[in-house]
């Protein structure tokens, strides 16, 4: 059974359209999937790697960017900036890489929280690049409906499970692991901490910014405070994982569950008015208590207080 | 350069140098927090915001100056942030996670608690405290008739900046003449030792989040008679909380108000001759190369200089 | 599989929550998406209590073809995407014809794409950026003028009274503070001013000074600035601190012109003039009315937000009154032949200058006269006189 899981995940989400969904639900459920994309894209560097990046805004804006000024500039179809992004999107984290991944844990945390600040006040002062605060307006989006997006969204998630899961499973991902474990050790076990901590930045942020070029074509407007938003990229993009599980395949998928569509739900709760970031706060607190590791992380936790005892022993 | 060039230069720094000491205030309380618990505190804006709005109401309701409240503000603080520690923070330490930096989403939950209560309870109105020297400057030609440059000092702007001094060079005296004070630096620098010295490491703990929240209290209370408060103010005085401690080094109080200073001086030097625009890109500037030029901060440079006499 | 159930199961609570159509029997239902909290949270209050007020009216007398008005507000956060689901909501679960709110021009812009892609009018009340009706867009209406035509009237007030030779502008990074700063620049062209400096800054800013000393060593004649509240009350504050004494101060409508404004900035705040699309005083029929019901409400006066928000009401109400069926498409016709009277001004969707179904109309220059905001320009709708050349900060008090 465990063994289809997947396939049957991915038969429901491919069948999921024909239901006939509201474009509301389809729209909820596009966002919900590439938060995903992105979760999955953190979890690699942070989950795996042990590297928190509080900067993840700054690969999802330039791959944004990557598409609107594709269009702006050049008249091309904003979708050729996904392929594009991944090489842009590769390079700026080289670059980020070679500064940042020098420093350690808070320090790592905060330099790349800096990054990412840096580029949206540059972004916004650019003005003949990137038309700064006036933003990116993609005068007609390719489809009206949301199926297309809806299939291309699934596509790229898709994509990124497997190849984390491949990294994962593979001799990169012990690397990975050891490094997050103690990187002093897995230095004098002869692993090459900068390179694979650069290996991990790079996939992580190359992910992230094709979902951001994905943005900018599904939403059809993008600017600086928008796609390079601190607490609205960055921050989310870490609570979509410590809320789902760190370091578990499905972790980012149930997190990104919780943030975007339980957010919604939680703030169509009727007569509730602007309470609902309290409640939301709330129950962000509750589940980092009580689920340390996240929903999937603690999830034989659940079991057993939900009473579940019988099958103990199969965790998932 | 002609009498215009230095009036303007002047200004500058002068703006730069009361803006830092005001920054220095904010940035101690977080390079406590950080020092002693390496965890990223990212409420600590909204700690400010709530005492400004003590501060706030403790004026409209008692008519109690903000300068004064600075004195109710901050201890209310102090237990405030000692709860915060013991019933939130605490337990999530405590439990084994993949990350520890888990607790970040403890924080953010609680700023967007904070936040969120301030915009229920007190509306989003944007307030300041109507206090009578809220615009009130010394000038230069006041005293010296004929001066070549006309300088301004603000009078709030010099109280607030007063204030923090006296603040911060109270905090190094509990620092550096107190058990307590000691059991905290000994706590920041090293942990493990400070256990088997016999340190309270878990008490220590609480006084310093209760200690990091009551400094940025009593910042937001010099603030508030300069600037002014809304329910989602927060998050750009975290920025500038993590922007000090950076520079002036991990648990350093020292380096705290020197990074203060050089943030200040900067982001005004910034402001005049390259452009306000910008000003955020060179504040996140040094940022990043205080991070890889000087990892320590300022107080790895202090260090070193010690250890050399 | 588990997971798979609990995801199902969170979507089932999910629609039923969210089911239910917007018109009945007897009441019309309106979701209007508003940025109720974050930074933006102050326009989207400001909004919502003068919706409230106009929908009281309107039950009142009668309510819409008899049916009862129900309006349910729907915190947008400020973030586009969030904006993009509520109206998704709207038009698609519950089958609303015709969407109209949101504050800031971002959000804006973004429910304006949904709206054109679904066929389905959408009335901007406060989004001011130019593009949003440059885009040869159908169904996209706006009822307040683009930014670039904000001030119009101070335009006219500083070419016939003030007849500055020199400018400095400040604004804020925003698209609204660019759009504006941009648009005075190209004032400044055709009144043959000098434009000494032109800078901007990131809104919320502590300390201003910096800049202002640099704006004082340049000695301009007018100071203009583009800023949201806190910073225009700062700025002001600061500039008297300062001293520096240009001959006049003037400001984009956004921050000056509201109450707040004054409150903050104190006696700084004397003699300031700033652009404005309305004020508590005009002369349209029921906007006097307008200003003191919300004032008796809620202690002070209405922005000219306010004002937009309370008369995009009136406005859905006389376009679905004459609609001949309430179906998006005749609703859209009705929109566009739009003729009305309100407290905000004449309302009139009009396709030129490059603009499509926008609104001109005339803006009004305010001054701070003894702490309050009084109209002094254009000189038909004065309230007091203007109070030009203004006193040197040395020499008042």
């Amino acid at each position: 059974m465990r063994k289809y899981q997947p396939y049957i995940m991915l038969l429901l989400l491919l069948l999921l359209p024909l239901f006939g969904l509201s474009t509301y639900m389809m729209h909820i459920l596009i966002l919900v999937i590439m938060w995903s994309v992105i979760g999955m894209a953190w979890n690699l560097l942070g989950g795996y790697c042990g590297q928190v990046s509080f900067g993840h805004a700054a690969f999802f804006g330039v791959g944004a960017y990557t598409a609107g000024i594709l269009y702006f500039k050049t008249g091309i179809s904003a979708w050729w900036g996904l392929p594009l992004s991944v090489v842009i999107v590769a390079a700026e984290a080289l670059i980020i890489g070679f500064i940042c991944l020098r420093l350690r844990g808070p320090f790592f945390a905060l330099a790349t929280l800096a990054m990412g600040e840096v580029l949206r006040v540059t972004a916004e002062n650019l003005r003949g690049f990137t038309q700064g605060a006036l933003g990116i307006l993609i005068k007609e989006r390719t489809w009206v409906e949301k199926t297309w997006y809806y299939y291309i969204i699934v596509l790229i998630a898709v994509g990124a499970f497997v190849l984390v899961k491949k990294i994962i499973e593979s001799k990169l991902g012990y690397y990975f692991v050891a490094i997050r474990e103690d990187q002093d050790a897995a230095e004098s076990l002869g692993i090459n901490t900068t390179l694979y901590k650069t290996i991990a930045l790079t996939i992580s942020a190359v992910l992230t910014g094709i979902a951001g070029a994905f943005y900018t074509n599904y939403m059809g407007y993008i600017d600086p405070e928008i796609v390079f938003a601190l607490h609205d990229i960055s921050i989310i993009t870490i609570m979509v994982v410590m809320v789902g599980g760190v370091a578990t395949y499905w972790g980012p998928v149930v997190g990104a569950v919780i943030m975007v569509l339980l957010a919604e739900l939680i703030r169509s709760l009727p007569r509730i008015g602007t309470a609902h970031q309290t409640l939301f706060g709330i129950l962000l607190i509750l589940i980092i208590i009580f689920l340390p590791n996240g929903i999937v992380g603690d999830y034989p936790k659940i079991k057993r207080i939900l009473g579940f005892r019988r099958r103990v022993g199969t965790t998932s | 350069m002609d009498a215009v060039q230095v009036e303007v230069l002047l200004q500058t720094l002068i703006a730069g140098i009361l803006l830092g000491g005001l920054y220095a205030l904010i940035g101690i309380g977080m390079t406590l927090i950080m020092g002693v618990m390496k965890i990223i505190n990212l409420a600590h804006g909204e700690l400010m915001m709530v005492a400004m709005y003590l501060a706030y109401w403790l004026f409209v309701l008692f008519n109690i100056d903000p300068y004064l409240s600075v004195f109710i503000a901050a201890p209310l603080m102090f237990f405030f942030g000692m709860a915060i520690q013991k019933y939130l923070i605490n337990p999530v330490l405590k439990v084994e996670s993949i990350l520890p930096e888990n607790q970040v989403i403890l924080t953010v939950g609680i700023g967007m608690v904070l936040a969120n209560l301030a915009t229920i309870l007190f509306t989003s109105d944007y307030r300041s405290v109507p206090v009578e020297y809220a615009s009130d400057a010394w000038y230069l030609s006041d005293f010296w008739r004929d001066s070549p440059v006309e300088l301004s000092l603000s009078v709030p702007w010099s109280i607030s900046f007063l204030f923090a001094v006296v603040i911060t060079v109270a905090l190094w005296f509990f620092l550096t003449r107190t058990d307590t004070g000691k059991s905290i630096r000994a706590t920041a620098q090293d942990m493990d030792a400070a256990v088997l010295m016999g340190v309270n490491v878990e008490r220590m703990r609480l006084i310093t989040f209760g200690l990091g929240a009551a400094l940025v209290g009593a910042a937001g209370c010099l603030f508030i008679p300069i600037y002014y408060l809304y329910p989602a103010l927060g998050g750009r005085f975290t920025l500038i909380a993590f922007v000090i401690t950076i520079l002036g080094g991990l648990g350093s109080t020292v380096g705290a108000i020197i990074g203060g200073l050089i943030l200040g001086i900067f982001e005004s030097l910034t402001a005049t001759y390259v452009g306000m625009g910008w000003a955020p890109v060179g504040r996140f500037a040094i940022f990043i190369a205080a991070l890889i030029f000087l990892p320590g901060g300022v107080a790895s440079i202090l260090r070193r200089q010690r250890l050399g006499k | 599989m588990k997971r798979m159930i609990l995801l199902i199961a969170v979507m089932f609570l999910f629609s039923l929550v969210i089911t239910g159509s917007s018109f009945s029997e007897d009441t019309v239902t309106f979701g209007i998406p508003l940025p109720l909290t974050g930074s933006k949270a102050k326009f989207g209050e400001i909004e919502k209590r003068s919706y409230e007020i106009a929908m009281e009216e309107i039950n009142a007398a009668g309510g819409i073809k008899g049916k009862k008005v129900v309006l349910v507000f729907e915190d947008s956060q400020g973030k586009p995407e969030v904006s993009r689901a509520i109206v998704e909501k709207l038009i698609d679960v519950k089958k609303q014809p015709v969407i109209f709110g949101e504050y800031s021009s971002s959000c804006s812009k973004a429910i304006a794409a949904v709206a054109e892609e679904r066929k389905v009018p959408y009335l901007v009340v406060t989004g001011a950026a130019d593009n949003i009706t440059q885009q040869n867009y159908k169904y996209v209406f706006r009822m307040n003028p683009s930014v670039s035509y904000y001030t119009s009237g101070l335009r006219s007030f500083l070419k016939e009274v003030v007849k500055p030779k020199t400018i400095a502008i400040l604004y804020e990074s925003s698209d609204f503070g660019t759009k504006g700063a941009e648009g005075m620049v190209k004032d400044a062209k055709r009144l043959g001013m000098k434009v000494v400096l032109k800078e901007k800054y990131e809104s919320g800013a502590v300390d201003f000074k910096p800049i202002l000393s640099k704006v004082k060593s340049k000695r301009p004649d007018v100071i203009y600035m583009v800023s949201y509240v806190m910073d225009a009350a700062l700025l002001m504050r600061q500039i008297k601190e300062l001293r520096i004494d240009a001959k006049l101060f003037a400001g984009g409508a956004a921050g000056f012109a509201i109450p707040e404004f004054i409150e903050n900035a104190k006696d700084a705040s004397e003699y300031v003039v700033t652009a404005t699309l309305w004020s508590p005083q005009v002369t349209y029929p029921g906007a006097k009315e307008f200003a003191e019901k919300y004032k008796s409400r809620h202690g002070k006066y209405p922005s000219y937000h306010g004002a937009e928000a309370y008369s995009a009401l009136y406005v859905i109400k006389d376009v679905l009154e004459r609609a001949k069926t309430w179906t998006p498409e005749d609703i859209r016709k009705a929109m566009k032949e739009t003729n009305l009277m309100t407290a905000f001004g004449p309302i009139k969707f009009e396709d030129r200058e490059g603009y499509q179904n926008q609104n001109f109309m005339d803006t009004l220059v305010l001054q701070v006269i003894n702490g309050k905001h009084e109209t002094i320009w254009p000189l038909e709708y004065a309230t007091k006189k203007y109070v030009y050349p203004i006193p040197r900060w040395r020499d008042r008090r």
